[in-house]
């Protein structure tokens, strides 16, 4: 959290949060001010935007698209986290499970996504199954790599200490790899988020059925651009809900790193 | 003597690095360490100092030679075997409080007696109250006790010690040595500690082994025959400290020396060097 402004770690965060919102309405306006000059029906206003979000929001859209899109980003980052997280471990951990697999990932990672949905609506056919396999496929190589390289790069004098300390297999891998690389699991998990979103989007438009993205694209085909642009809005939402619930979530899960805590503990 | 504790026979450790690149870093060490006696090894820098303590603790398979713990073969880490590492920042757990850190050491004891044994270790080690902390709340040195105390919590037969002291300022690195000296006098395990610090081998020892420059071998052995407890300032103003010190200093760079290659004349791979 940067915000050169003011200093110290509680101003750092007023500055944060103050900026950041006086940033946020600063864009907003301009929106505003360059639509309402634009006066173009393709790019509604800001306001007009918002007040159709609310709408859609207090309408049947919840229930049909939005829901449906949350729980999918969610299932589809699940299932990426557990097998980004395992497999990572375990791959990172034997350098014959590196090597082995090190081509196969490299073409995984490299596979554009939206690619794999015609392929994918065979298998699952039109909606949310669909959408979660389709999110896995992009959304666990964040996890994985990150988790793989910070257990291939495990400090050793950490490992030869558990070994004397008798961890071996299960209890080794919790009890000393997945806190030791907890920090990189969690960076790799935020990028895993945020790419599960825009993939949950992309797959819905491409075959959802339902969902925000299904409903962002058909809005758009049926020339409701403003009910289109109230789409991206809840989008923008959703997307900054779920990195604000992971933030406080790793706040407090690796709130033993030094830095992450900021300055309040030994206050 | 008693049935040693500790025994290793023509100890051989050669790396294979990633490149395929073979050294040989112990040639053949033999060391017995008795039931509760303080054992140092010392020797230049590279001559495989931690390797030694890494075969002897079970962490790394000897390549030739045999070690035996409390009378059985020794293969791979053994309960009653506990390793206190240079590195105390890398050393304890970073995401455990020091309490929960220390607790990693009693896994082997009864649920029940757990807390109670790890409170007695940071009593020892003089870190009460310091259970909740976090590692990175305390001093190098308090780290390094804390170590201590995750090393002793388990009541081990040997205390295996790899430049314990070596990241601490000097002053600390006194008092740590008085904490070690103190808990091994009160209790009943042996104690084997790498350094390069003559004077904390002679001060903290009952015998100090020097071993040559890789591949290395056991080049001198020097009995500690000073009175305990032993102090700081006391001890080591003893003349016999001196005289002791001066010695081990000697045959440590004697054998530095073979290992540039400034005193030709030392047989250094061929013929016994004792």
């Amino acid at each position: 959290m940067t915000a050169p402004a003011l200093s110290g770690p509680r101003a750092r965060r007023v500055g944060y949060w103050g900026l950041g919102w006086l940033g946020a309405a600063a864009a907003a306006a301009i929106w505003q001010l360059v639509s309402a000059l634009m006066h173009s029906s393709i790019f509604p206003t800001f306001t007009s935007a918002a007040a159709k979000s609310w709408d859609l929001l207090d309408g049947p859209v919840l229930h049909q698209d939005l829901i449906p899109s949350i729980l999918r980003t969610l299932a589809g980052f699940a299932i990426s986290a557990v097998i980004g997280i395992v497999v990572g471990m375990i791959t990172g951990y034997y350098r014959a499970a590196r090597e082995w697999t090190s081509a196969v990932f490299d073409f995984g990672r490299s596979l554009p996504t939206p690619l794999l949905v015609p392929v994918a609506l065979v298998v699952f056919g039109l909606g949310g199954r669909m959408v979660v396999a389709v999110i896995v496929t992009a959304a666990v190589w964040p996890v994985l790599i990150n988790t793989a390289n910070a257990t291939a790069g495990l400090e050793p004098t950490l490992v030869d200490t558990a070994r004397v300390l008798g961890m071996r297999g299960r209890t080794f891998l919790w009890r000393l790899v997945l806190p030791a690389v907890s920090p990189q699991i969690f960076a790799g998990l935020r990028v895993a988020i945020s790419v599960s979103l825009a993939v949950m989007v992309v797959a819905e438009i491409l075959g959802g059925g339902s969902g925000i993205g299904y409903f962002i694209s058909s809005a758009q085909q049926s020339f409701q651009i403003t009910a289109s642009w109230a789409g991206v809005v809840i989008l923008c939402l959703l997307g900054w809900v779920f990195d604000s619930i992971f933030l406080l979530t790793e706040r407090r899960l690796l709130a033993w790193q030094r830095g992450t805590v900021g300055g309040d503990v030994n206050g | 003597m008693a049935d040693p504790v500790l025994s290793i026979r023509n100890l051989g450790v050669t790396l294979t690095g990633r490149d395929g690149s073979v050294t040989e870093v112990t040639a053949n060490v033999s060391l017995d360490l008795a039931p509760g006696e303080f054992v140092s090894i010392v020797g230049p820098s590279g001559s495989g100092k931690t390797t030694l303590l890494r075969a002897a603790s079970g962490l790394r398979a000897p390549t030739s030679g045999q070690i035996s713990f409390a009378g059985r073969q020794l293969s791979g880490v053994a309960p009653g075997i506990s390793v206190v590492f240079q590195e105390y920042n890398k050393s304890l757990f970073p995401w455990l409080s020091i309490g929960r850190n220390v607790a990693m050491g009693a896994r082997r004891l009864p649920p029940a007696q757990r807390e109670e044994h790890v409170r007695e270790a940071l009593h020892k080690v003089g870190l009460d109250g310091f259970a909740s902390r976090y590692p990175w709340e305390l001093s190098g040195g308090m780290q390094q006790r804390a170590a201590l105390a995750r090393a002793l919590v388990s009541d081990p037969q040997v205390l295996m010690m790899d430049e314990p002291f070596a990241s601490v300022d000097a002053l600390t690195r006194g008092h740590l040595e008085d904490v070690v000296a103190d808990l091994w006098e009160r209790s009943s395990f042996a104690s084997l500690l790498v350094t390069h610090d003559v004077g904390e081998a002679v001060y903290l020892s009952d015998r100090v082994l020097v071993l040559s420059a890789r591949p290395s071998r056991v080049l001198a052995e020097i009995t500690v025959d000073l009175p305990r407890p032993r102090t700081q300032t006391q001890t080591r103003r003893l003349a016999r400290f001196v005289e002791l010190e001066a010695q081990v200093l000697e045959r440590v760079e004697e054998a530095g020396r073979v290992a540039v290659g400034l005193d030709p004349a030392a047989p250094m791979r061929e013929g016994s060097l004792r």
